[in-house]
């Protein structure tokens, strides 16, 4: 999902990263290339333009952060600006609730409300479903046939015309059930009687979340939207729809930020299983690939000890085996590599794909393998030959080839810090990562 | 539907009226000469000063000089106000590439443009955002026409990914199409969603259709075949063939939609979308054209107070006309779409 603007994103940054002189034309260019993704995703024109108009004045009127070069001043205002855009994930609590659903036409209310009941129901919660939508045909035949097919009670009728009634009776007959969940039919903004009939519906039914559902494909007109259901029934959470499709989303985020809420859930898929939690931690990092710098900071803080890894003895070259054995050990204690490495700004280096393709447990071979090295061939590699290579192994409890591809490992992470070396300018400095994640938010 | 986009548009007309405005007050107020200009034979020039053409004496050169003198736009000169119609069509949903694509022709009309002093600013932008608006949303169609001048039974696939309102849109076609006088069967081709089958079987009974029904999870293709069978042999003018919404992504479905193609033999593949669409309405637009084909396009849900740009992008993206045009929730809130009439609207003086 969001594949499409992350790699615009991604290259607008990548073009920074690349450039020698950071300034303001620079700048200009990145708000430039940052408009086009986001628009062209559908995010509100609007929002677009304050978050452009942030970025340019903040970039040139913020001093940056001691330690922090101006590229990675002006890629924190960027990071820091585009989460005010998705704000915070709603709040969902497994307690007994009433949930409200609102939403335009289509945009898939009915085929959410039995994923939501589903996903509630999985949980281990009483669910049950009231059937408030009195005008589309079919409707009540659509959710009680899905509600049916998980054996979730479901309140509705054919012939009642009136919602508020269908709702009143049936929250009496459902009292029994945890979780209520209301599906309405489709309305919007302009529709000055449905809108007051939602409001009538809120305030019978009390609802604890007035949750708004949105088609991923919806455009400029979200924000709007929004803003009169905002008005309506206070919103406290959006259901982004349809996200298997190639829409962006944009216009649902312009809603989130339209009624200050969060993004509850993301549908994607037409089973009754296709319901994913949102998870806004680290979703704009991804989004602009740079990775999830805040929970990088939070890891490097609590794994990292500065005698653990020297960076830069390893950037001039020196980067022996026992390099690698403390840089496998910290790196154990933060995670895989490919994420580390994902959650590094290296702007536009492409790393072999090779250096991530070692997995944890192999990981821990490398480990007992190295302990069973000499001190001085864990700092010369070069001494071990085959014999060596078999007492290694042996007392390892390995093979020879795992000592081998041990060692070739090591000669292709030595390559590619040679690399990262001669692309940043012999300027990889740990010390100046770790600030610049600890200056992130 | 097009009310927001509308009174932008007048706002950026007028602002890109008084930039060239200014532009060519500026050089005119400093006296002859400055100014690039071009000076033209009276004949041919519309603008004709009152008097009546003599021979040629100072008085008339003069009178070249200052009334007939032309100015030449430069890129310069509009980028200012492109730019705010750039984001004016952004803002009303018209998707970027329709956007740059729209941009580039208005720039190509105006810079460079010779412009008489006697011209009126405000034509030569209506005229340039007119012939833009023009060639993107193409001509109008005409279903009835085309009913009349084709064999009957006249068979229309609708399609589209989910949610943009097929089913009611099927439903209004043929109360429609009704009214018009021509006799209508609805083939339900949606056995997918649950509710689907009664939600089309309910309008065709309000509306005193027929409808062909197979019960939900049965061969869509099998449906509309029969669909076409049951019009055939009682001589129906018009098969609506209803589909379940699927999206361009999924492969299978796609497939789907081609065996029912290859099945029903449809004589117009119709795309529906809603008007509220963002950029998205161009990707999908342009596989499902790709894939299945379209003849012609319905765009739903126009009353949302949308700004019509859906419309613009999609009729850029795949060339395709747009047929009809959703306003309501009604069976009669669906009006014939007509670009002509809509770009006068636009761009129309009140």
């Amino acid at each position: 999902m969001l594949d499409g603007l992350s790699t615009s994103l991604k290259d607008a940054l990548r073009k920074l990263a690349g450039k020698t002189v950071i300034d303001r034309a620079a700048v200009d260019e990145l708000v430039k290339d940052l408009q086009r993704a986001l628009i062209s995703s559908d995010v509100n024109v609007k929002l677009v333009m304050e978050l452009s108009k942030a970025v340019r004045t903040r970039s040139s009127e913020e001093e940056p952060l001691k330690g922090m070069t101006v590229r990675e001043h002006v890629l924190r205002i960027v990071y820091q600006e585009l989460v005010r855009l998705v704000w915070a994930s709603t709040d969902v609590k497994l307690e007994p609730q009433t949930v409200l659903m609102a939403g335009l036409q289509g945009s898939g209310k009915t085929t959410t409300t039995a994923k939501l009941a589903r996903y509630f129901q999985k949980k281990g919660m009483k669910v049950g479903v009231i059937c408030a939508d009195t005008f589309r045909p079919g409707a009540f035949d659509q959710i009680s046939t899905l509600c049916t097919k998980i054996h979730v009670p479901c309140y509705g009728s054919l012939q009642e015309k009136d919602a508020l009634k269908i709702t009143r009776e049936g929250l009496a007959a459902l009292k029994e059930q945890e979780l209520i969940i209301v599906d309405t039919q489709g309305r919007h903004a302009l529709e000055a009687d449905l809108i007051r009939e939602i409001i009538n519906l809120n305030n019978l039914t009390k609802a604890t979340h007035r949750w708004l559902v949105i088609d991923a494909a919806l455009g400029q007109q979200a924000s709007e939207q929004a803003r009169r259901f905002h008005e309506a029934i206070n919103i406290d959470g959006v259901i982004i729809t349809k996200m298997d499709g190639t829409a962006k989303g944009g216009g649902a985020m312009s809603a989130v930020a339209e009624t200050r809420s969060g993004i509850a859930f993301i549908g994607s898929g037409e089973t009754i299983e296709d319901l994913e939690r949102f998870d806004p931690d680290g979703f704009i990092s991804r989004l602009l690939g740079m990775g999830d710098l805040k929970a990088l900071m939070e890891k490097a803080n609590e794994a990292i000890q500065p005698q653990d890894v020297d960076m830069n003895a390893m950037m001039k070259g020196k980067f022996t085996l026992r390099d690698m054995y403390k840089q496998l050990e910290a790196v154990n204690k933060m995670g895989p590599l490919k994420q580390i490495m994902g959650m590094l700004p290296l702007g536009n280096m492409e790393l072999p794909e090779g250096v991530y393709d070692v997995t944890s447990t192999k990981m821990v071979r490398y480990r007992i393998i190295m302990d069973s090295m000499t001190p001085r061939e864990l700092d010369d590699p070069s001494l071990i030959n085959s014999s060596r290579m078999q007492r290694i192994a042996h007392g390892a409890g390995a093979t020879p080839d795992e000592v081998r591809e041990l060692l070739k490992y090591y000669k292709m992470m030595q390559r590619t810090l040679k690399g990262l070396r001669g692309a940043s300018g012999g300027k990889f400095n740990m010390q100046r990562l770790m600030k610049r994640f600890s200056g992130m938010q | 539907m097009f009310g927001g986009l509308k009174a932008k548009l007048h706002a950026a007309r007028s602002r890109l009226g008084s930039s060239i405005q200014t532009v060519i007050t500026a050089p005119g107020s400093s006296g002859t000469g400055t100014a690039p200009q071009v000076p033209v034979s009276q004949k041919e020039s519309p603008n004709q000063s009152p008097s009546a053409p003599a021979s040629p004496s100072i008085v008339n050169k003069v009178k070249v000089l200052l009334i007939e003198r032309e100015l030449i736009v430069s890129e310069t000169d509009v980028a200012d106000a492109l730019s705010e119609l750039e984001l004016t069509l952004l803002e009303s949903d018209v998707a970027l590439t329709a956007t740059d694509a729209i941009i580039a022709h208005v720039k190509k009309i105006l810079v460079g443009k010779h412009r008489k002093i006697g011209e009126s600013v405000d034509s030569l932008v209506v005229g340039a955002l007119r012939a833009a608006l023009l060639e993107v949303l193409g001509n109008g169609f005409n279903l009835l026409d085309y009913i009349r001048t084709h064999p009957r039974p006249v068979k229309i696939l609708f399609t589209g990914v989910n949610g943009t309102g097929k089913t009611t849109t099927v439903a209004k076609i043929g109360s429609y199409l009704r009214k018009q006088g021509f006799s209508v069967v609805i083939g339900a081709g949606d056995t997918y969603r649950a509710g689907a089958i009664e939600q089309i079987g309910v309008h065709a009974e309000r509306l005193g259709i027929k409808i062909i029904q197979h019960p939900e999870g049965g061969d869509p293709s099998a449906v509309l075949f029969d669909t076409v069978q049951y019009a055939a042999s009682h001589k129906i003018d018009v098969v609506l063939a209803d589909t379940a919404g699927r999206f361009h992504t999924k492969a299978n479905l796609m497939s789907q939609l081609d065996k029912i193609k290859r099945v029903m033999k449809p004589d117009l593949v119709v795309y529906v979308d809603e008007a509220v669409a963002g950029n998205d309405a161009v990707i999908r637009a342009f596989e499902f054209d790709k894939t299945i084909g379209a003849d012609a396009v319905i765009l739903t849900k126009a009353d949302m107070d949308s700004r019509g740009g859906a419309a613009i992008s999609i009729a850029h993206t795949i060339g395709k006309p747009l047929m009809f045009i959703g306003t309501g929730q009604s069976y009669d809130d669906i009006a014939p779409f007509e670009p002509a009439q809509v770009v006068e609207e636009l761009l129309g003086d009140s």
